[in-house]
């Protein structure tokens, strides 16, 4: 058993570097990292290439990685993106560090190509020298993850206790504005904070390779896990978010110990841990306070009076001039007709691909429903989108169900489930909200999406399209159909009296309160149609495939489609439809049509990731901002000599 | 709404039961005691100022009153009901509306869309949830629909803005979006937050006008929290004034001016009448 306490405290270790390099940046910037496993993988993929791949010593290749790369990356992330962040509302920051968690393992991916890497070096040389402490036997690396633990808490503590910019940094936390206006400089304050939360990230990260292997996707995992001790801090608390880390590998260790080392539920009670952990420190802090909100106790008048209203500007769109809503409604129906004809003209090849892309409009449409109307960052609409796959596959292939039935009950499951998460998360916070739809998203894929009856052996269960749709050609106007019903109620969703409530839960909760609007039944509703949307969606995925696959939504890939819908506006429907075809077609493109090799498949990924960064300036998405922009200069070039067309609104 | 017949606003008091009462009513936060047996009656047709120094408790009365605070002690009453323990959407559909100091506007919507909002979840609130399943944005709207939203506009002079969006409206003329809004769901009696913080003489002047045509027009109660003693001296037919959650006056303008308990709260002797006051 002290064996799995000393393996669980290796682990506890890089949890709480990971945490508290997450905790020093929210607390100091008010940005969760998101990217943060993507960049300690960066780092840790660097260090691997300097000293295994060309032979450099320990120390030169630490020490570029740590003392060099890891704060110039922080001080590059800091000038370019994260100042930019500093006023924006917590959407935005989300958003935008999950673009960064597509770009940055993808640039990897292109510098450092895509070998599966087997044997990974930590800090300690190899043979790793083993010591026995007490009939123990305890590694080097091991050694070295508790001793950087020790050393970062305690230097933290110093640093922040006694020196002045530690005074700074922790002024910062309570107010920005105040600590500028008494002679700091929050700017500088800030890159500090992100070069030594970089740092920390290559250190959790070079320590962590060994033990899980250089994976991008497994280093994500890694910090999701540390979310649970960031979360039982209530974001700010340093101590305790360490304690919990340490804490949630020991636990995890000894669950490991206790229960049989081959039975199926070791393999499914493991990954549950975490969510464990966040499920407990959520309930406690809502029983001792009533609401669990990232605002609470932050920031003084000052701060609030320079923050943006509400801080929902994703979700703004003041746009009044009347010349507009003409062309919005001209341009979706051309988009659409555009998109229509294409399987007339595409070979049957590329007509597969473009079935596949309008399903996954679809499933797009439920990021635009929840987040763009209901102003809520879910980040497990991929997760909905797999119970309607998986649903569908077992009522239609096991059941002998007609398949669109079955498709239509997929979205009736993920609405009932999207409804419960809807409940239980009510009381939350934009951020918290964000932090558990995406550890319930993991949860699902890891102990129900692999459970034998739905991803058989990985393989997943095949699906019959309906009589009438089994050519891809005729498939793209099934799903084009269903896309076009659900746009019009969204359209109709937004103009009616219900759009007109979302619209005021989402600028002023209290607001909306005070009037007799009920938040809790607007925000249900959002949630439930949404995930109906996103079963759907997923059910036509699946078909368009022939084959429900659990891998395919797993909660991973799903920020990626968050990133691109981002990229390409979350407020409208034709955007939808535009980023489901585009992120379909785009590598298939690059790839059989460029003959570019894989490493260039890569970047349309890279792309739709930049432009989910690029929300960070322009909320309403890049390639909606591009249209209006468009759409302004065809109005001025065509009322040139016309009165102003009150569009500086 | 049928016993809110109008009352001119500075006419006597009507006997009628009050709109809105709360009776000995006590928060603690931790160790202080933030309102301390506090009782105070909006009785119908009539504005009703609440004053006091900073700190006196009266956003914290406000919070008890609307919903949003809970108090330890003491019982809150909307239309004779007892509504202690009721959520401020609950409250909101008993006839109670507000507004508030730092602006609860719905940004993306414009001022007209404030209103017909308001306006539809008091008369058609079924629409909240009806207008997804039977095309609600072909609906046109009714014209008792139309005609109150309407009047409300005029009333408070936004007829002109109708169309803007909250986000673009100065500071004076938001608040009276917020009024608006509130009067909207034709509530019994409206909470005015401070509602003159921040505006300049002339739109202070304005916003006043408006508080007594709606009460004339409408019908409704107004409770007006307000630094502007002055303003509150001039509009409202009772006063209480708090201090240090103790409220240490109540009655008519007139008696709260020459009060030595007020004049001692408001200059911390009981010297010279202080300029508001006079």
């Amino acid at each position: 058993m002290v064996q799995y306490i000393v393996v669980g405290l290796v682990f506890g270790s890089i949890y709480a570097l990971a945490a508290s390099g997450l905790v020093v940046t929210y607390v100091s910037t008010g940005v969760l990292n998101f990217a943060f496993g993507a960049m300690a993988f960066f780092i840790a993929r660097t260090y691997y290439a300097l000293h295994t791949e060309h032979h450099w010593g320990i120390v030169p290749a630490a020490v570029v990685c740590l003392l060099v790369l890891a704060p110039a990356l922080g001080l590059a992330l800091y000038l370019t993106i994260f100042r930019y962040l500093r006023l924006a509302s917590q959407l935005i920051k989300v958003v935008v560090t999950v673009g960064l968690s597509v770009v940055i393992p993808t640039v990897a991916t292109m510098i450092y190509g895509n070998t599966q890497l087997f044997v990974i070096p930590g800090l300690a040389p190899v043979p790793v020298d083993t010591f026995d402490v007490f009939g123990v036997a305890v590694t080097l690396d091991q050694v070295i993850a508790y001793a950087s633990v020790i050393v970062i808490v305690v230097a933290g503590a110093l640093v922040l206790r006694f020196t002045e910019a530690g005074l700074s940094v922790r002024a910062m936390v309570d107010s920005e504005a105040m600590t500028s206006l008494s002679g700091s400089n929050p700017a500088r304050i800030a890159a500090g904070v992100w070069i030594v939360s970089t740092m920390l990230a290559g250190l959790a990260g070079i320590l962590a390779a060994p033990v899980i292997g250089l994976d991008a996707g497994k280093f994500t995992l890694l910090v999701a896990g540390a979310f649970a001790a960031v979360i039982a801090a209530r974001l700010r608390n340093l101590t305790v978010a360490v304690v919990v880390a340490l804490l949630l590998g020991v636990v995890g260790s000894l669950v490991q110990w206790a229960l049989p080392p081959s039975s199926p539920v070791t393999a499914n009670v493991i990954p549950a841990i975490p969510f464990v952990f966040v499920v407990v420190s959520l309930v406690v802090n809502i029983l001792r306070s009533g609401r669990v909100d990232e605002e609470q106790g932050v920031g003084g008048a000052l701060d609030r009076a320079i923050t943006p209203n509400g801080g929902v500007r994703l979700a703004a769109s003041t746009d009044v001039d009347t010349w507009f809503p003409r062309l919005d409604v001209g341009f979706p129906i051309l988009v659409f007709a555009g998109i229509a004809v294409l399987p007339l003209v595409f070979s049957t090849y590329w007509q597969g691909i473009l079935a596949t892309g309008v399903a996954l409009a679809i499933v797009f449409l439920s990021y635009t429903l929840v987040t763009g109307e209901g102003g809520m960052l879910w980040l497990c609409q991929i997760t909905f989108a797999g119970v309607g796959a998986l649903t569908t596959a077992q009522l239609a292939t096991q059941h002998g169900w007609p398949v669109l039935a079955a498709v239509l009950v997929g979205g009736l499951v993920a609405a009932a489930l999207g409804t419960l998460i809807g409940l239980l998360t009510i009381r939350l916070g934009n951020l918290y909200v964000a932090l558990v739809t995406l550890t319930f998203g993991l949860l699902m894929e890891r102990l129900v999406f692999a459970l034998k009856p739905f991803a058989q052996s990985g393989a997943g269960l095949p699906v019959a399209r309906p009589d009438f749709a089994v050519s891809d050609q005729a498939f793209v106007y099934l799903a084009l159909g269903v896309f076009a019903i659900l746009a019009v109620l969204m359209v109709n969703l937004r103009r009616s009296t219900t759009g007109l409530a979302l619209d005021a839960v989402r600028w002023s909760e209290t607001g909306a309160r005070t009037m007799g609007i009920s938040v809790v039944q607007m925000k249900l509703l959002v949630s439930g149609l949404a995930a109906f949307v996103a079963g759907v969606g997923g059910g036509l995925f699946a078909l368009s495939h022939k084959q429900a696959v659990p891998v395919e939504y797993a909660t991973l890939a799903g920020l990626v489609w968050l990133a691109i819908l981002v990229t390409f506006g979350v407020r409208s429907n034709i955007a939808a439809l535009l980023a489901g075809c585009v992120f379909a077609l785009s590598p298939a493109f690059v790839q059989s049509t460029l003959k570019l090799n894989s490493t260039w498949a890569q970047v349309p990924v890279l792309l739709f990731g930049l432009g989910a960064i690029a929300v960070a300036k322009n909320p309403e998405g890049t390639v909606h901002q591009q249209a209006r922009a468009f759409q302004r200069g065809l109005h001025h070039l065509l009322h040139r000599s016309g009165a102003p067309t009150g569009s500086g609104q | 709404m049928s016993a809110a017949v109008a009352t001119p606003v500075d006419g006597p008091v009507a006997n009628d039961e009050p709109v809105l009462a709360a009776t000995d009513v006590t928060v603690r936060f931790g160790g202080l005691t933030a309102l301390d047996r506090v009782s105070i009656e909006v009785p119908p047709g009539t504005i009703v100022g609440l004053v006091g120094p900073n700190g006196a408790g009266k956003t914290t009365l406000f919070g008890v009153l609307s919903g949003l605070v809970r108090p330890d002690t003491g019982e809150v009453l909307l239309g004779g009901q007892r509504v202690t323990r009721a959520t401020p959407a609950a409250r909101a559909r008993l006839g109670l509306a507000r507004t508030f100091q730092q602006l609860e506007l719905f940004l993306g919507l414009t001022v007209r869309q404030h209103v017909v909002l308001g306006v539809r979840v008091r008369t058609e609130r079924r629409r909240l949830w009806s207008d997804l399943l039977t095309a609600g944005a072909l609906h046109p709207e009714s014209e008792a629909e139309r005609s109150r939203v309407d009047h409300l506009l005029d009333l408070l002079g936004l007829t002109d803005v109708a169309h803007a969006p909250a986000a673009t409206l100065p500071l004076g003329t938001a608040r009276r979006v917020e009024v608006a809004r509130a009067l909207a769901t034709s509530p019994r009696v409206v909470l005015l937050d401070e509602p003159s913080s921040g505006l300049d003489a002339g739109e202070t002047a304005r916003i006043s006008d408006a508080f007594r045509t709606v009460v004339d027009e409408e019908g409704v109660s107004l409770l007006l929290v307000e630094h502007d003693v002055a303003m509150v001296l001039g509009l409202s037919s009772r006063v209480s004034v708090l201090d240090f959650g103790v409220r240490i006056a109540e009655g008519t303008p007139d008696e709260i001016r020459t009060d030595p308990a007020v004049r001692a709260a408001y200059l911390g002797d009981d010297g010279d009448t202080p300029g508001a006051l006079q």
